[in-house]
């Protein structure tokens, strides 16, 4: 019932591309120029026209994504299309700069158009590889990744209603691993946007909580070093001669669930990043190509 | 002192009485409107602060002395009185009349405080509200305990004990519980007699916190208390186990009100049953059968304001010995022009009664009241009245002359004839699915098409109606659904012992290893059909109105070989399995076919057994309510990038609101059932619209016009949670490549946040399925993955099928 866009209309434009790079091999291989083949041939020049014609094209799917009006196609065929001849391109291109290349525009505009393709190549593979990653790692769990943070915030709480009743030293302890929790860094507030701004408001929710709760918050006369979420574990194990065993058990499954929550949400995190970075690289690399391929028309017209 | 004698008594001061009053002071008519509360339009002034007072039918003309247009409560109300004292309408208070005798030029009443009153005629326009219900406990006057809520905004902190389970004590708790303590006390230990979008709201409330509710629990007595610092009045309740004093600043009864029939009965006016619903037969100038005692307004069947308020402008022409035309002629004489060979109006009516049997019963009023919403058809010969698969639910009569059903979209030899005075188009009506035929026009045909809320509302209210548009479903639906190849008179033996019979959501229609008696043909709802597994109940598939089940145990004269349940509230029609064993001995070639369609059933069942999976995700649908979808948003997670570019389609075409989230929504195996519109075979939302502005187009869609007044029924009502409340404004529009290439502007697809001030109307936003778009629905057209398909039920189990496999 679903069908990916790879495998869209039966891989209609799979076949499209096939064609269309099969037909310029063979006329590669059929054409004898005079001069080793270039751009400057008859061939030379077909071949660029189409692939300048196939960039623009391809940059217009930027437009297209946001034309919700539109009923020209399914974006899920633009999108096919897209990535298919897109693929084209890259053979497409080099057959028409004949192999040559130098330091010079001409040869940048095929480096970023390779970089382009080579990020979306990879932009393909997420979209293939990431979708059912995220929903297996969301089983059984809040749908929402608000839900999820929520109920990390909400391990927090009790960890540290638990701590309280253990003293300074344990309170203080958790206290700390709490803050160590990074629930992702700024990166992926400015990727993520929208998922950013609630894991700021929580942790200042977090923050406010532990402003109420019952410790002073004063430093320790020794400062306990510790690094990563297993050294608290081992701290709090420790605690188990001096504080009540059911206590001690009781904070130990807590701070472990919320370990198995904070990789999971991480997980999601970094899925949701990896499915969307990439096309940064790619937006840019792609208006960046489009300033080199407009110089190096002009200057092939100009220095004709 | 000799009596006060008047030429017209009207008794009641709502919008019909205020009506009469009204005309009667303005013709200079000696009158007397006489009003039991210490104010005008009692019941009206019981609505809540700020209701949007309604003014339906819209096609009907109002003809008052008084106006009226749809607005608040306190703007219809300052009006009507600053009319009353224009007009110099003489009106007595706090006059409630305890008897009425007499009779035409001859009334005698007598009012509470033992005033008695004469008059020549006598309009009756008490309403339905009646008497308030007291609590009838000690106490039950105190002044802390009221009877009537009017601004729930003006109690705060309080302590509030609110008492009854109907729709204004829950509407009250509610409201109240934004700034107080709400207990709410229900005798019983369920709310079921209140609307389900009230019920729903107030359970939540309830498992919230919100609101304490106490079930089973009566109230014994209420006390005032004077000591300092405590609350003002306390009241004892008394449950099953023991009895609870809970201190209170107040008590808010809503125990309904005493119906009026008793003191109608006393006055002489008969009523043709003893149906509680029941309405006093009327001449079609609204008078009893008592001479010059006429009954208007809701009492006489009216419940709406604008029909209550010309009823009184009538009847005092009608008194007044002048003959005028009912208000509604004019439409009426409208929607007859397509017959140009009729006269008038009157003749129009009577050839309808002479005519169309299942109408026939309707009194005059109550037909020009059901015509004012049908539109009468002069379809030319061959025209197509609907087609096969058509979304359309209206129900048609023919008035005249004949159409063709063809049954079979392939084959157009075979077409029954339907006759004048039959009716069709009733399938669709009862179960919520397509056309199951084409219908043509035949020769000089007129018809009578009516919207399905009309046709409900008087299946619901006339007895004889229900009756035979039921038998005709029967009858109809056996035919074409089991054995299309029998003539109907064989069938008449199965047809005496149907039944129709309802199930619960998750009710069993029966059970693995049941004696098989009786076939279930599954006229609205839907079912499953499971087995137990290992100990578990598997379902194996899923079967939709139109459809039967239980033949497989009749056919091999064995046990139930799976349980059969209702996955949303079904109605079946139950055939005796003795019957069906007859018909089938008489008709070898149905046994055969029957018997066929069994085999490949039980072949493809126990291939799903051996399966597995399947039962799992056609649970995993059926709870999600597919069962009564007709068609649905689906994910498929392994192809979704999150990237909302769904969403942002959708806000985009449809005035910057989404109506589908896509992350909510549960997942099974991939798929994921986003929250979006399901388009319900009955729609939930359609149930309680007071202006009638939710629909099914054409194809399908269910939508929302722009008469949509905000009051929120349908999102309370929707179980799906799939609309919402959005402010009714039009975003500017998007320039795409303004924004693109110089960021500037509104990003398109984004989410439009307006002020959301009191003032801002919201109106509310559901999914249309871009029905006014070209190339369908816009979040599917924007999956750029494929991941977003809307599919029908019957896609959804062949889906099921595929991913088992």
């Amino acid at each position: 019932m679903h069908v990916s866009f790879l495998a869209y209309r039966r891989f209609e434009y799979l076949k499209y591309s096939l064609a269309l790079i099969g037909l310029s091999v063979i006329t590669y291989a059929l054409h004898d120029p005079s001069v080793p083949p270039n751009g400057g041939t008859w061939l030379g020049y077909t071949l660029g026209t189409v692939g300048a014609a196939l960039i623009f094209w391809l940059l217009w799917f930027g437009v297209r994504k946001r034309q919700y009006h539109s009923h020209l196609g399914q974006l899920t065929g633009w999108l096919s299309a897209h990535v298919y001849l897109g693929f084209a391109l890259l053979v497409i291109a080099t057959l028409h700069c004949g192999f040559q290349f130098d330091w010079n525009v001409h040869t940048l505009s095929y480096v970023l158009m390779v970089l382009v393709i080579i990020s979306g190549m990879y932009g393909v593979f997420t979209y293939a590889y990431y979708p059912a990653r995220l929903t297996q790692n969301r089983a059984d769990m809040g749908i929402r990744p608000m839900t999820m943070l929520r109920e990390v915030a909400d391990l927090d709480r009790r960890c540290l209603k638990i701590a309280d009743q253990m003293g300074d030293k344990v309170h203080q302890m958790i206290l700390r691993s709490i803050e160590r929790t990074k629930l992702g860094a700024s990166l992926w507030r400015n990727v993520l946007g929208g998922v950013g701004t609630i894991l700021g408001d929580l942790t200042d929710e977090l923050k406010s909580d532990v402003g109420r709760s019952q410790l002073p918050l004063r430093p320790l006369a020794t400062p306990i070093m510790q690094q990563g979420g297993e050294m608290t574990v081992m701290y709090v194990a420790n605690q188990f001669a001096s504080a009540g065993a059911d206590q001690v058990k009781e904070l130990l499954d807590l701070i472990n669930a919320k370990k198995a929550l904070v990789t999971r949400v991480q997980d999601d995190l970094r899925y949701h990043t990896l499915m969307s970075v990439w096309r940064y690289f790619h937006v840019a690399l792609s208006i960046a190509l489009l300033a080199a391929l407009i110089a190096h028309v002009v200057s092939v017209f100009f220095y004709w | 002192m000799p009596p006060s004698s008047y030429k017209i008594a009207i008794i009641g001061s709502g919008p019909g009485g205020l009506s009469a009053a009204g005309r009667a002071a303005d013709l200079g008519v000696s009158h007397v409107l006489l009003e039991a509360a210490p104010q005008l339009s009692n019941t009206v002034q019981r609505y809540q602060k700020g209701k949007f007072v309604m003014a339906e039918p819209e096609v009907l003309p109002l003809r008052s002395s008084l106006a009226f247009e749809a607005g608040t409560r306190e703007r219809t109300l300052s009006v009507w009185e600053d009319t009353a004292t224009r007009l110099r309408i003489n009106v007595r208070y706090n006059a409630e009349v305890k008897a009425l005798s007499g009779e035409h030029g001859n009334f005698a009443l007598t009012l509470q405080d033992g005033d008695r009153i004469q008059a020549q005629n006598v309009v009756l326009a008490i309403g339905l509200q009646g008497n308030l219900r007291k609590l009838g406990v000690p106490g039950e006057d105190l002044s802390f305990v009221q009877y009537q809520l009017d601004d729930p905004e003006d109690y705060a902190d309080e302590t509030i004990v609110v008492v009854g389970a109907g729709d204004s004590a829950i509407e009250n708790a509610l409201a109240l519980a934004r700034q107080n303590t709400v207990i709410i006390v229900n005798r019983r230990d369920e709310f079921n007699r209140a609307k389900e979008g009230n019920l729903k709201a107030v359970r939540r409330a309830i498992d919230a916190g919100g609101i304490q509710c106490m079930y089973q629990s009566a109230p014994l007595r209420v006390e005032s208390v004077e000591a300092p610092g405590s609350k003002p009045g306390v009241i004892v309740l008394k449950s099953p186990e023991s009895e609870a004093a809970v201190a209170c600043d107040r008590v808010i009864a809503r125990l309904g009100a005493a119906p009026p029939r008793k003191f109608v009965e006393s006055c002489g006016v008969a009523f043709p049953n003893k149906d509680p619903n029941a309405v006093p037969a009327l001449s079609d100038r609204y008078e009893s059968n008592v001479r010059g005692l006429y009954v208007i307004g809701a009492l006489a069947g009216y419940p709406l304001i604008k029909q209550a308020m010309n009823q009184g402008y009538e009847v005092i022409e009608y008194i007044e010995g002048r003959a005028i035309e009912p208000a509604d002629e004019p439409v009426l004489r409208e929607k007859f022009r397509v017959m140009p060979q009729l006269p008038n109006v009157s003749v129009a009516l009577a050839m309808i009664t002479r005519n169309i049997p299942v109408l026939s019963g309707l009194t005059t009023l109550q037909l020009r009241e059901f015509l004012l919403d049908s539109q009468v058809l002069a379809p030319k010969p061959g025209d197509i009245v609907f087609r096969y698969k058509d979304y359309s639910n209206t129900l048609f009569c023919i008035l005249h002359g004949a159409v063709e059903v063809q049954r079979d979209s392939e084959d157009s030899v075979h077409k029954v004839p339907l006759r004048q005075g039959e009716f069709f188009g009733e399938m669709s009506l009862i179960s919520g699915r397509r056309r199951n035929a084409t219908v043509i026009a035949g020769k000089s045909c007129y018809l009578i098409e009516t919207p399905r809320r009309s046709m409900n509302k008087l299946i619901n209210s006339v007895a004889a109606v229900r009756r035979i548009i039921d038998e005709t479903f029967l009858r109809r639906a056996i035919q074409t659904q089991i054995a299309p190849e029998v003539p109907l008179e064989a069938l008449d033996d199965l047809v005496h012992t149907a039944r129709i019979e309802q199930f619960d959501s998750g009710a069993v229609l029966f059970k693995e290893g049941d004696p098989g008696d009786c076939l279930h043909l599954i006229r609205k709802g839907s079912v499953t059909v499971s087995r137990d597994i290992g100990g578990r109940e598997c379902v194996l598939s899923y079967v939709a109105a139109g459809n039967y089940v239980g033949e497989m145990a009749l056919l091999t004269d064995s046990r139930r070989f799976a349980t059969v349940r209702a996955s949303i509230a079904t109605e079946t029609i139950r055939l005796d399995g003795t019957a069906f064993k007859a018909l089938l001995g008489k008709s070898p070639k149905l046994r055969n076919k029957l018997e066929e369609t069994a085999r490949k059933l039980l072949a493809n069942e126990s291939a799903k057994v051996r399966g597995g999976g399947t039962g799992d995700m056609v649970s995993f649908f059926v709870n999600q309510g597919l069962g009564e979808a007709t068609d649905v948003l689906l994910i498929d997670e392994s192809l979704c990038v999150r990237c909302d570019n769904c969403e942002k389609a959708c806000a985009e075409t449809h005035q910057g609101t989404s109506r589908l989230d896509r992350e909510a929504g549960p997942t099974f195996a991939f798929i994921h059932v986003p929250t979006s519109c399901r388009h319900c075979e009955h729609p939930h939302c359609m149930k309680d619209c007071p202006p009638d502005a939710i629909h099914r187009a054409p194809n399908g869609e269910v939508y929302i016009q722009d008469t949509c007044i905000g009051c929120g029924n349908c999102e309370e009502n929707c179980p799906y949670d799939v609309i919402q409340m959005a402010v009714k404004e039009k975003p500017k529009p998007v320039n795409l490549l303004s924004w693109l290439l110089f960021g500037k502007g509104r990003r398109p697809g984004d989410e439009i946040v307006a002020e959301t001030g009191k003032s801002a109307q919201k109106i509310a936003t559901k999914c249309d399925m871009c029905k006014d778009l070209t190339g369908g629905p816009a979040c599917v057209r924007a999956c750029p993955t494929g991941a977003a398909i809307r599919v029908s039920p019957e896609q959804l189990m062949t889906m099921t099928r595929k991913t088992a496999n």
